[in-house]
């Protein structure tokens, strides 16, 4: 009960105080209003003068009654209850990171810069849709209901027919040499090796040309555990390069329909990249 | 190991050897190679010893023993005109218990010391060649990484090299010539730096 009174007391004094707080700002705003407009209009400086002054004065006192109730209800306010102790949330009014952080200046930059992604985003998208990538046959737009329900026949070749497709296009050049082998389930790893300048290694899915990876004669294509490695690029800049040239060449040649034509093309582009040697680094 | 030619820079017209290693750094480094530390190069003079020729009355053969730092686990061993075999670094103590049959003419230690840059995909180094206590020569290594085959990449290397040794222009090793389509391989390195030695040797005493 005692807690009670003691609340309700504080309550009535805290809403008085904050209508007195209100009234202190509305006098101390009309204090620099009154300076801000200035002497007003009339017959003679003097009674411009008088009239001005005695407006000013008139602000002022009522700033001063203001400032005398608000005091006069803090007191009545008094300390916060010692059985109600407020700990740490007592210091959340000490906060000053808000009036320190530029909030303002920072929401703003914020926006013009997503406003600047999102034009970016466009244009690349714009750009970007001009060379279509997908190597897949189906068409784009088709919808579920209407795509046929068989799976297309070129993505499940038996293994045997990718043997036979890759060791005739190894007969086809005398300087290059092609090593297949699967240490992953289905898909073929080719290594081919070209001259005494390059190895390549193509990872496959079924007849298709997944990924390369070009590295140097010299260096070591295999894993310690003896595996072939088809993750690590190349240690010269050189070969990185011709690395992503093939990239760009294996998704550049596509016929879904007949990826065997697509691998031999792939193969004799390769074949150029025999003079690399006389290819100055940039 | 890509292909790698070794060869002397001439000492400039009234500077020390010094200020000409330090030009030719410096000239590097504004080409944009970046320091990667330092090397070494050394070389060890061993006598067939008297004792072997016996009735032969061949001339003493010269066997040459050197380190690479690039190659800090292995010892090389090569003959002037002859095999070079690539050993592990245990040798130098195997050629202590053979003093009955190569002696070590210990007057005619030489090697080279420098800097190792970086540039894209060459490995420059820049090395003072010393004999004893005396700076006797430049030595300037350049190895490109991705090529194995010599003949195929000669002339980029000269390219590379002309860029900054400015006038000085380094013949093809005698080792391109011996094998054309051959793989290169660090043998034919040391075999250059021991002609590279060899010639330094007889020159007369650079003044410092």
């Amino acid at each position: 009960m005692a807690d009670v009174l003691s609340v309700g007391v504080n309550l009535e004094a805290f809403a008085q105080a904050i209508g007195a707080i209100q009234a202190l700002r509305s006098s101390v705003s009309r204090v620099f209003d009154c300076l801000k407009d200035g002497m007003q209009n009339k017959e003679t400086l003097e009674g411009r003068e008088k009239a001005f002054i005695a407006h000013f004065q008139d602000h002022l006192h009522s700033v001063n009654r203001d400032l005398n109730e608000l005091e006069r209800l803090s007191n009545l306010v008094g300390k916060p209850s010692e059985n109600h102790p407020l700990h740490n949330s007592g210091l959340l009014s000490l906060d000053p990171v808000q009036d320190k952080t530029p909030l303002y200046s920072q929401l703003l930059q914020a926006y013009k810069w997503s406003n600047k992604l999102q034009y970016h985003a466009g244009l690349a998208s714009g750009l970007l849709n001009q060379q279509s990538l997908k190597r897949s046959a189906n068409q784009m737009g088709v919808s579920a209901k209407r795509r046929p329900k068989a799976q297309p026949t070129t993505l499940v070749l038996p293994p045997q027919y990718v043997d036979d497709v890759i060791s005739r296009i190894d007969r086809m050049f005398p300087e290059m040499s092609i090593h297949l082998s699967r240490p992953n389930g289905t898909s073929a790893m080719l290594l081919v090796t070209l001259g005494k300048v390059l190895k390549v290694i193509v990872v496959m899915r079924s007849l298709f040309i997944d990924r390369t990876i070009v590295k140097g004669y010299n260096e070591n294509v295999y894993t310690e555990d003896g595996k072939l490695d088809i993750w690590s690029k190349s240690n010269y800049q050189v070969f990185q390069k011709v690395t992503d040239h093939a990239t760009t060449a294996l998704l550049h040649y596509q016929l879904p329909q007949m990826p065997d034509v697509v691998v031999r093309s792939f193969m004799v582009s390769g074949l150029s990249k025999k003079f690399l040697p006389l290819i100055p680094p940039d | 190991m890509g292909v790698t030619c070794v060869s002397q820079m001439p000492v400039a017209e009234g500077k020390s050897v010094q200020q000409t290693v330090e030009l030719l750094t410096r000239k590097l480094e504004l080409l944009g190679a970046e320091k990667q530390g330092t090397f070494c190069v050394d070389c060890e003079t061993y006598h067939t010893a008297a004792s072997t020729m016996g009735s032969q009355g061949q001339a003493g053969k010269l066997m040459y023993v050197m380190h690479n730092s690039e190659y800090p686990l292995s010892c090389f061993a090569l003959f002037e005109n002859g095999p070079c075999l690539i050993a592990d670094a245990n040798f130098d103590v195997l050629m202590v218990k053979l003093k009955g049959f190569f002696q070590n003419a210990k007057a005619n230690k030489i090697e080279t010391r420098g800097t190792r840059y970086q540039y894209c995909d060459f490995l420059v180094k820049v090395g003072t060649v010393t004999m004893g206590p005396s700076a006797r020569g430049i030595s300037v290594e350049v190895e490109y990484g991705p090529c194995v085959v010599a003949s195929d990449c000669w002339n980029l290397l000269l390219e590379f090299l002309q860029s900054f040794l400015g006038s000085h222009n380094p013949g093809a090793p005698a080792v391109f010539g011996n094998r054309h389509d051959g793989v290169y391989g660090p043998a034919d390195t040391m075999a250059q730096y021991m002609e590279l030695f060899n010639k330094i040797r007889k020159q007369q005493q650079v003044v410092d």
